[in-house]
Formats: structure tokens, sequence, C-alpha cells
């Protein structure tokens, strides 16, 4: 069944002047107990969409779609009232920074405590108290800390990012809820704690059939365990797909760069020699170029590149490029 | 081959609070060895707390060591926490290039502060080494001009590289400078590095947790954990055939 359908999300900044398009018609669907990821450089829209989805972006942002659907409800169309409602009972999010996006003038407990479920105990008010306090714990305890009565009782500003990251992850999960967005858990991370942050929501995935999707801008993260990816570049969606046919096959040129500029993955690289680059830079917003945003860097760019390309579906994988790459990369 | 860099028996320690009135020895560093050659690049890996950053900050000078010396080609430049004003021949590039230049200054003028204060340059030859020095990274003549908010992130930290260069220094310390950028972004930078390192022999510090590109860019490897090196090599043979614990868990993920 089909978890989330958005179909031509288009997020606007309203300036004095113009009107910035930062996310230019945007469609993506997620079933159930799927792992999803979008990928992008920084600047490419990745975080205003998931923000989106969740509803929290302010009203600056001029949002457009065609639709939302979340378990067949449009969400564009529910009240704020109802909206939050189905939001906040299904979806979490996990968002980028985690010691700034928590409280930091509040204890972690209570701010654990917050996110629970009202639960209708009908015990004395002590004894509602204590169940809390064991919630709290076995949650703590499942996101993989184990001194729980000095995490608990600390600020967090006393707390490392890494148990700062794992504190958010554990408020996510407190309402099991059906989707989590995940805004790039990892990147203020070392590689140890990554892989124990990795870990815990692979085994959410399998064993809550919790679905995830993930915002990251390293494809190698995610390639190991995710169903599908979703490239954006520029607030464009450039090449969507299962991943493995976007690792064997990419057929955008952006997709091909990413792919190229790991070392992991470009195996007839020898020591020290140069990566595969595109040349110039990521255009800011307030300088997008018309057309197929990746033209003035693209090394297949042509004439016809100044229209927006359309969306090419071919086997579940889709790719926007007026001259794909057809042969294979290796 | 005689080494170009030579650290011996680096050792740090800080004074924390650990009571009301009472202080406690923190050990960072203990007894680090290392040595690099002319053109070579060595990686530091590990755990954040692990010392990392306070080793890069030893080398460029940013911090006095307390006991152990730093050798540059023979010649002592820090012994037991006494450093030589020679700042010049390390020097450093920071994570963050945007938070770690002056936004007051023009480009043009913080690299001709770095000739002011370390070279007795005339004023032509100081406007003619900006201008090499900006083309050698891949700017041009006339960003000089431009104030840093102007610039992306991945010119920002050519910007950087080129206030690292432009002393002409023998070994260039980089502080997770690379792995923080976008990924076609970084590919560019690496390659600027590696063709810096190859046209002049620059010997590069690395320190960075990204493990794919320490194992593509680097010719040896230390492995810190607790302000103790546990491992040191050659790249490929720690990456195949890892010895220590820390070293195993730290590649296995």
């Amino acid at each position: 069944m089909q978890l989330l359908d958005v179909r031509n999300l288009t997020i606007e900044l309203r300036t004095s002047e113009t009107v910035i398009r930062a996310v230019d018609r945007v469609s993506f669907s997620l079933k159930e107990g799927e792992v999803h990821a979008l990928v992008g450089e920084s600047g490419s829209g990745k975080s205003l969409i998931a923000k989106a989805i969740v509803g929290v972006l302010n009203e600056r942002w001029d949002i457009t779609a065609d639709r939302i659907h979340w378990r067949g409800v449009d969400l564009m169309r529910l009240t704020p009232e109802q909206r939050r409602k189905t939001v906040s009972q299904d979806i979490a999010m996990i968002y980028q920074d985690p010691s700034r996006c928590l409280d930091p003038t509040a204890k972690i407990f209570d701010q654990i405590a917050e996110t629970l479920p009202e639960i209708a105990s009908k015990g004395f008010f002590l004894k509602r108290n204590r169940e809390r306090k064991d919630r709290v714990k076995a949650l703590i305890h499942k996101v993989g800390i184990k001194n729980h009565e000095a995490v608990l009782s600390s600020y967090p500003h006393e707390l490392s990012e890494g148990v700062c990251q794992k504190v958010m992850i554990a408020m996510a999960i407190a309402r099991t809820p059906k989707l989590l967005i995940a805004d790039e858990p990892t990147t203020a991370l070392e590689s140890t704690t990554k892989a124990q942050v990795f870990r815990l929501l692979k085994s959410l995935n399998q064993l809550k059939n919790m679905s995830i999707l993930m915002i990251s801008h390293e494809l190698e993260e995610i390639a190991h365990w995710s169903h599908g990816i979703h490239v954006l570049y520029c607030g464009q969606m450039v090449e969507a797909g299962p991943t493995h046919k976007i690792f064997s096959q990419p057929r955008h040129p952006y997709t091909q760069a990413l792919l190229k500029s790991l070392p992991d993955y470009e195996q007839g690289l020898a020591h020290k020699e140069p990566f595969y680059a595109l040349k110039g830079t990521i255009p800011t917003l307030q300088h997008l170029p018309i057309g197929c945003r990746l033209g003035p860097r693209c090394p297949q760019a042509q004439k016809a590149c100044v229209v927006t390309p359309k969306f090419t579906k071919h086997n579940g994988h889709s790719y926007a490029c007026h001259f794909p790459l057809i042969k294979d990369m290796r | 081959m005689q080494p170009l860099l030579k650290v011996q028996a680096l050792s740090k320690t800080f004074n924390v609070r650990a009571g009301l009135f009472s202080r406690k020895k923190f050990e960072v560093l203990k007894n680090i060895s290392f040595s690099v050659g002319k053109g070579e690049s060595i990686a530091v890996i590990g755990e954040t707390g692990s010392g990392k950053s306070t080793l890069a900050k030893l080398l460029s000078g940013a911090d006095s060591a307390d006991s152990g010396q730093i050798l540059l080609e023979n010649n002592i430049i820090e012994n037991n926490g006494v450093r030589d004003n020679q700042c010049r021949h390390i020097r450093m590039i920071f994570q963050d290039s945007g938070a770690s230049l002056n936004p007051g200054l023009t480009i043009g003028d913080m690299l001709d502060d770095c000739l002011l204060y370390n070279t007795d340059f005339e004023k032509l030859e100081r406007i003619e080494k900006i201008n090499t020095t900006l083309s050698k990274v891949g700017l041009l003549i006339d960003h000089q001009h431009y104030y840093p908010h102007m610039f992306s992130v991945g010119q920002l930290q050519r910007v950087a590289l080129a206030r690292a260069l432009i002393l002409d220094p023998k070994v260039v310390v980089l502080d997770e400078a690379v792995s923080s950028l976008d990924p076609s972004i970084r590919a560019q930078i690496v390659n600027l590095l590696l063709k810096l390192q190859r046209d002049t022999g620059l010997t590069y510090v690395m320190i960075t947790h990204h493990l794919s590109l320490v194992r593509h860019i680097s010719d040896q490897v230390i492995v810190l954990d607790k302000g103790e090196v546990v491992e040191y090599g050659p790249t490929e043979s720690v990456f195949q055939n890892p010895q220590s614990k820390v070293t195993q868990r730290l590649l296995s993920c």
C-alpha cells in the first residue's frame, strides 16, 4: 500500500523582487516498510521537502502540490488541526543538528516524557508517574544509551553530539510512527557512532516495519540498505529508482558524477589519481539557470537543455535528462 | 630518504576542573612519534576525543606541547613547548572555512596581512605573490577584491588553501577540511590538493574521519585512541590487515 505519495511538490520563496523556486515539481512515493533516500548537495532542497511534508515551514514559503497523500488522505486539504493530528500520530522527524534542536532549558527526561503518547492508565498519579519513568527508561535503552540515570538528568549542552542524536531518535520513535523522516542524522557523528545509528534505524525498519525517508548528501552511506534513491540537484529531481539500478546504470550525468566521486565505487582508480569532477559550483538560489539546472556544469549539455527536461520512466527507473547516458559505465 | 617532518614523543596534558578547588591532569596526547617524507601525506584517524585536533593545533603552532620535539628538515622547531617562530613552514586549514575567514577583510587584504607579518617583501613583491598564489589555487586575480561572503563554499575552501600556501609552507595540516564538503566540490578540492602535491612536493597531514578518502589520498595512517598511537603504518597494510581492536572497529563500519 502506498504510504506517502507526493506529486509535483513545488516550494517557492517570495522575496521583494522575485519568486525563487527552491523546489521544482518533485514527485515521489513510498510504500510501507521501505527505506528511501533523498540525496543531493547542500541547497538542493532536501530539508525543505521533508519540512513541507511534516508541515513545519513558516508562511513565507509557498507550498503547492497536486497532492501529498498520506495513506490515501490528502494532507493539503485537511484543516491545520486535522493535519497536525494525523502527522503527529504517524510521522516523526529527526532534525539536523540535534544539540540545537533539543530544548536547552529542560532536562532530557522531561523532553522525552513530553513526547510519550497519552495512555489511559487508571492508577493514582504516583503509579502513573512511575509508569512514565519506566517507559522513558525503556525508550532510552532501546536507542543504545546504557547509563540512563546520568543522561536523563542532564541538559542537552552537557551531552555529546552522538548522545543528543540518540535522544532525538528516542523522541522520534516514542509514538512508534509509520514513517520516520531522518534529516542528515549522521553528519555530526564519527564513524563508530554513525554505524550504531544506522544499525538502530535498520533494526527499527525490519522489526517494526517502519518506513524511513533518509536525507543525506553522501550516496555511499545509504547505498547498502535503502530500497530506492531519489537524486536531487538544485531543487529538481534528476533521477529516481531502485538503489541497485541507480548504482549499476546511472542515466543522469549528475548521478554519474556523484558515483564517480566515491573512491570506493570507482575501482579502476589508482592511488592518488584525480577523481572525475564536474566543473563549476552549485548555483545559488538567486541565480538559478533556466531549463535543466545542471546545464552550465553538464559535460553533455546541448541547445535543447534550456528547456526543462521531462521525467522519463523506464522499468521503475526514471530520469530527467534530454541526453541520458545509455551505455553502461564500464 | 630523509623525513621532512619528524615528531618525537610529543605529549600534552590539560588541567581540568575536578572539584571546587582541586584540578585534575588530563593527558590528551601521550608520546606521539611519527615521520613524513617530502611529497607524502599522512592521515590521522580516530574517534572524537582521541586528540586528533589537539595534534593538529600542536603541529601548526596554535598551542604548545608539554614535552617532545617537532623537527622540520632536521631543524628543531619546537622543543619541550618552546616554539621557534617559524609558523610559516607548517600551515593549517580549518574545517569551516566560512567561519575561519575574517568577514571584514577582502581576500587580497587578508593574504597581504599574512605576507606583511611573516616576510620582508616590498609592496610590489607582495602584490605579485598574491596574484600567483590565487591563480595557483584556481581563483582569478580579480577575486582579491572580494569579501568572503561573496564566495561559494568550494571557492572559500580554495581561499583558505591560498592563505595556507602564500607563505610557501612545506607542510599543510588539514583539519577535517575536505570531508565536510559536498561530494562534487570535494572531488574538485581533492584533485587540486593532489595536483599541488604532485607539482610542488607539499606534505599533508590530514585529520579526517572519511575513511575511503584516507585510503585514496594518504601514504601513511596513524590511528589514535585516547591520546595514544595504537597503529601506525602504510595505508594499504593498515587497511588490509588492521592489528589493534580500535582500528578493526573503526574500519569495520
